[in-house]
């Protein structure tokens, strides 16, 4: 299972995307400054926008999921119950998966921005896609409801997982790094050995890698327990 | 300095709180009242019970500057510089003091760039600058942020953290779910389930929270 960019080439306005790679299975984190280009080449990706030239090319990916930034653009019914079930799934086992029991009735726009996240994402989990892009999955979330957001993505078993972040302090373990930059991805590569060379590293990575450390993952504990091996 | 005296709005209740510090961060879960105390303050709101006076005076008399969470939900022009030009506009300033009110805030926020386009060709981080923009073009005595950092990547983040620094406002009142921001600031109130549980000194607050994932991650890595 993977999805190739064939020297994909997409302009709008004075703004060009251009990218190359390959995302196998597992966890990957496109990350980049707001405005780079991250949520284009998700659309790309999704195949919601078709690029220029070059090309996106699934190989046994039969299934792909978008999960867009601002969860209430995708509420399509008046109850919670209803809105799972537009997903085709079960409202009870969603409902236990997002901790939102009790709740099937309430119209979704009456969940917090946290339990609204929480609803779209067990959704996706659920569907459980084999390609499964999620943009900006942590933004206006405190640091519960994106440590529970991390417990979901990491909680997926096999399959092809995107995310598209500029989150700098809660992340989930991933497999491979990648970075936008002015329209232009990059492939930083498989963790860790893509950790030194990434130019958005979050503060306590970056200050760990200074230190002389090498955090196996990019959390927040992978750079503290590099940091306790180096400071023995 | 801001006095607070038997506030109740909503799920807010702060029975007395008073803050005499430069630069406050609000911070606390989602849903813990964070938005709804920082409208009080800034007199967007009327509540519902008890007082709260900025500089000795109710919001309402004082100079307030506003930045949300979604600028692209609040800018209310299609042209750049018609949304910064609101602020002077709405005080009934002439249209040379608008003129430069508007070029020195663009100056300040460093996107003169961006005052001939249409709001909607700019990107988010953009959009925030100039809402920013639009908050300081008359010099506000206190300046409000609500998550304004929540859509920002760190470089713009950073930017709105210098412009901040440098203006002239007694008062900043900032909210945010960065806690490496909130680390910054003079003082810090932690909120939650509508109450005021913590505050003090960013020291005081985080060590306080030192269990919980609200204590800073730089913080972390350091200790």
């Amino acid at each position: 299972m993977r999805v190739d960019l064939e020297d994909l080439v997409f302009s709008r306005g004075s703004f060009t995307l251009r990218g190359s790679g390959t995302f196998g299975a597992g966890v990957h984190l496109v990350s980049g400054p707001v405005g780079s280009g991250k949520s284009t080449l998700a659309l790309l990706l999704a195949e919601l926008l078709r690029p220029g030239t070059g090309a996106v090319r699934r190989h046994d990916v039969l299934s792909a999921l978008l999960l867009l930034q601002f969860p209430e653009h995708h509420i399509t019914c008046p109850t919670v119950a209803e809105e799972v079930r537009s997903w085709g799934l079960a409202p009870d086992d969603v409902l236990l998966r997002a901790d939102l029991l009790r709740r099937g009735d309430d119209d979704p726009f009456h969940l917090s921005r946290g339990e609204l996240r929480r609803l779209t994402l067990a959704c996706a989990v659920m569907r459980n896609p084999d390609l499964l892009m999620l943009d900006e999955p942590f933004s206006s979330l405190d640091c519960v409801a994106k440590r529970e957001a991390c417990r979901m993505i990491e909680g997926r078993g096999a399959g092809i997982t995107i995310i598209f972040s500029h989150e700098r302090a809660v992340l989930p373990r991933v497999d491979a790094v990648w970075e936008m930059e002015d329209g232009a991805l990059t492939a930083r590569g498989s963790v860790p050995d893509a950790i030194p060379s990434w130019r958005h590293a979050p503060p306590y990575l970056a200050y760990a890698l200074r230190e002389g450390a090498r955090p196996e993952n990019i959390r927040l504990s992978d750079a503290r327990e590099a940091l306790c091996r180096t400071r023995g | 300095m801001i006095d607070i005296v038997d506030l109740r709005h909503r799920l807010v209740d702060i029975p007395y709180l008073t803050v005499d510090a430069r630069h406050i961060a609000v911070i606390g879960p989602n849903g813990s009242g964070k938005t709804t105390l920082l409208s009080v303050c800034a007199g967007i709101e009327e509540p519902r019970a008890g007082t709260v006076r900025l500089l000795r005076r109710p919001p309402s008399a004082v100079k307030v500057g506003w930045v949300g969470e979604f600028p692209e939900r609040t800018l209310l022009f299609s042209r750049v510089y018609d949304e910064i030009a609101s602020t002077p506009r709405f005080r009934h300033y002439p249209c040379r003091e608008t003129d430069e009110k508007v070029g020195a805030a663009a100056v300040k926020v460093g996107i003169p760039h961006l005052l001939g386009k249409k709001v909607s060709a700019l990107s988010g981080g953009e959009k925030a600058l100039v809402a920013l923009a639009a908050a300081c073009a008359d010099d506000p005595e206190v300046l409000v942020l609500d998550e304004a950092d929540s859509h920002l990547d760190a470089g713009t983040a950073e930017r709105v953290y210098r412009v901040v620094q440098e203006s002239t406002a007694a008062h900043v009142l900032w909210c945010t779910q960065s806690m490496d921001t909130a680390a910054g600031a003079d003082y810090v109130l932690f909120m939650e389930g509508g109450l005021v549980r913590h505050h003090g000194t960013p020291e005081e607050v985080f060590s306080a929270l030192e269990e919980t994932c609200f204590y800073p991650t730089m913080w972390r890595v350091l200790r």
